[in-house]
């Protein structure tokens, strides 16, 4: 009846509200479900802003991008879009993103209680070209049910990496008696330095990269010894599936339900339980150096070239806001870059019971993943020398070598 | 035969009608190319104004960690994938041409992965040849081999060409055997009644009169090889979006749509359409030379 009622108001109106109408869209990657949410947020926000209608658009990961790329290359872009922090910089330095901060300027307040890691990624020495959505810092994950079966106590808030490779090594099972290995104790994503490596480098004292000085700095001796520890797990415990044994069962070996434990943002918490899951969460472990974790946040951006900044604005300003950031919360994939909506219910009561406090308290000991113009070459070329560590074809040495050498004439070329 | 050619007023028919057609061609298919050479001698970010850098993409290209790999890998693949894709949808037409029973069934059956979802039998391979649960290690197994990581370093150009040829007989085939059964049957009884074998058949009736098949084929599949790209992502892609064994067109998408550098990209798809163009300038000749029949 609401319905009705609305679209024959709509009808009534419509040649005369359409002068003051503002259309804008807002693209961004993810699940159809996370487009039902911000078409939610949306709509909370046309409630609040008659004048402006937001269409949402939302694709996977890889059409998202081949699409914006498109869309702005072809001169037609969406007014919002979505942007992941590492390949910021590569959109921001080339001019398609609107400056923010006249309206930061004129809006002082905009940004406070945003966790101000969360914020680095969009500075600019011109300022903010873009406001983080939500973020995300990487924790370990561990299958409950099969350190029960094992008799392996629950990692703890004190673990070191040591121990986690004992119980890894615990957690390796031949479940069947075939004389194959058929539960891992470990998984992670290998070749990003987001989920595992990164953390691990900079817990055992060494650093990642150092972009302006187009410097790559994994060939230290303590950032060797940590791709040593990974090695080692992998290589010599085998309590690591390889690339290959993965293959057979999809790329999360902890989804799968094939390995003990895992390495993950929140983003996984939605399918981890909706796989059935019984899991819970604990810190990543100390190395030599400390404990350290990485920080992503997503973001919105607005393109340089919309008609409607203002609108555009009002739209980002309101989904980075309380009421955005709660929608976002109940969601389930995230953690709202706002103090007040991560320490409300709506975020720490969620419908998946585990330590959703964790992932604030990471911010701690946390550091933001590095981003520069040229990431994505960057992190191919690593990945790939990394690969052959893992697969066993190159000593430790040799692979780090490689890494330096293509991640540095990738970081060249980008600075070209 | 002049009774075919249009006269008057018919030219113009022909040609309006075909026009949607040449139209097509004129602005996709030679626009794209034209655009890409274009595209090739600029430094294009897709965001920023093109600089035109002469022919400094093509200067860079063998140093460069991506095309220099997937080039190798896209020439190594070839010079399997052709013979071996050749050969083996030629015995297979062979021997359906012989009659054997249930033939129509064979034919869709070895036709059926032409027409397959290449993501859904890249799947299917992964399976197969994946190291511990996988069907081909398993029957090794049973033989008492050790699993092989077939596709690890060592292995994968060959996983690759075997599951790309497989995916490919079918039409080789359909090709061959229209061939085979548009040769007349009194050349063979002939060559039967001077006394000529089997084998002798096969060389001195068959080939011959295949040469036109089989060039055709050639060309065909040395395309397809030097564009195969969905296999082979679907069974060597890597965490990072990568695959452990690149080629051509994979690093050319990459290059372009991943990594802001559309110039650098348009130069490889400018020499990968030149190797083409090469292979099928060398076919047309050979077929010239001993094609005819």
């Amino acid at each position: 009846m609401r319905l009705f009622a609305s679209t024959a108001l709509a009808l009534a109106l419509g040649p005369f509200a359409a002068a003051a109408q503002t259309d804008i869209t807002f693209q961004l990657w993810g699940s159809p479900q996370e487009g039902e949410v911000w078409a939610r947020v949306a709509e909370a926000f046309h409630a609040g802003h008659p004048d402006i209608n937001v269409k949402v658009e939302v694709a996977d990961w890889d059409s998202y991008w081949e699409k914006l790329r498109v869309l702005v290359s072809g001169g037609t872009p969406p007014d919002v879009f979505a942007m992941d922090a590492p390949l910021y910089p590569d959109w921001q330095s080339r001019g398609a993103l609107l400056n923010l901060q006249p309206y930061l300027d004129a809006d002082p307040s905009a940004l406070d209680g945003v966790f101000p890691l969360t914020l680095e990624a969009y500075k600019t020495k011109d300022g903010y070209f873009g406001l983080p959505r939500d973020f995300q810092a990487i924790v370990l994950y561990y299958n409950k049910d099969m350190f029960d079966a094992a008799g392996v106590a629950y990692p703890t808030d004190d673990w070191s990496w040591d121990d986690l490779r004992a119980a890894a090594k615990a957690l390796t099972l031949d479940k069947d008696g075939n004389g194959k290995t058929d539960q891992w104790g470990f998984w992670a994503e290998a070749y990003d330095q987001e989920p595992f490596w990164g953390s691990v480098i900079w817990s055992y004292g060494g650093d990642i990269v150092d972009a302006p000085a187009g410097k790559t700095l994994i060939g230290s001796d303590a950032a060797a010894a940590g791709f040593e520890f990974i090695r080692a797990m992998w290589l010599d415990d085998k309590s690591m599936p390889t690339q290959s044994q993965l293959a057979q069962f999809g790329y999360d070996g902890f989804l799968s339900g094939i390995s003990a434990m895992g390495v993950s943002g929140h983003w996984s918490v939605p399918d981890y339980a909706a796989a059935g899951l019984n899991f819970d969460v604990a810190p990543l472990p100390k190395g030599p150096a400390g404990r350290a974790t990485g920080v992503n946040s997503a973001g919105f951006v607005i393109s340089a070239r919309t008609p409607n900044p203002d609108a555009a604005w009002q739209f980002v300003k309101f989904a980075t806001g309380e009421v955005g950031q709660t929608e976002l919360a109940k969601l389930g994939f995230a953690v709202p870059i706002r103090e007040s909506v991560a320490k409300s219910d709506a975020y720490l009561k969620q419908a998946v019971p585990i330590r959703h406090q964790l992932f604030v308290d990471a911010l701690a000991y946390a550091r933001t993943k590095p981003v520069f113009r040229g990431y994505e070459d960057w992190a191919s070329a690593v990945g790939d020398a990394l690969a052959t560590i893992w697969d066993g074809d190159a000593d430790v040495a040799d692979a780090l070598a490689q890494a330096v050498k293509d991640g540095d004439a990738a970081l060249a070329k980008a600075a070209e | 035969m002049n009774g075919l050619r249009p006269l008057g007023r018919e030219k113009l028919w022909v040609l309006v009608l075909l026009a949607p057609t040449l139209l097509g061609l004129l602005l996709g298919t030679f626009g794209a190319i034209f655009s890409t050479l274009g595209l090739s001698v600029f430094d294009w970010d897709l965001l920023t104004k093109p600089e035109f850098v002469g022919l400094q993409n093509y200067a860079e290209l063998p140093e460069s960690r991506l095309f220099g790999k997937a080039l190798w890998n896209t020439v190594t693949f070839s010079a399997l994938y052709v013979p071996l894709v050749m050969a083996a949808s030629f015995c297979v037409a062979l021997l359906l041409n012989r009659g054997v029973r249930g033939e129509k069934l064979f034919r869709v059956l070895y036709f059926l992965p032409v027409v397959s979802s290449p993501t859904a039998v890249g799947l299917l391979w992964i399976w197969i040849y994946s190291e511990d649960n996988g069907v081909l290690n398993a029957m090794l197994g049973m033989l008492g081999v050790e699993p092989v990581k077939w596709l690890g370093a060592k292995m994968v150009l060959w996983s690759v060409v075997i599951a790309n040829t497989w995916g490919a007989i079918g039409e080789g085939m359909i090709i061959f055997l229209a061939g085979l059964q548009a040769i007349p049957r009194e050349h063979y009884e002939v060559a039967r009644l001077d006394g000529a074998t089997t084998w002798q058949r096969l060389f001195y009736v068959t080939l011959p009169a295949m040469a036109p098949s089989l060039f055709f084929q050639a060309v065909l599949a040395t395309i397809h090889a030097f564009q195969a790209f969905d296999y082979i992502y679907i069974l060597t892609r890597t965490g990072n979006g990568n695959s452990s064994f690149p080629t051509l067109v994979f690093s050319i998408y990459r290059e372009g749509f991943r990594f802001f550098r559309m110039g650098d990209a348009a130069a490889q798809a400018v020499v990968l359409t030149l190797i083409i163009l090469g292979f099928t300038w060398v076919y047309f000749r050979m077929q010239r030379r001993w094609g005819t029949t």
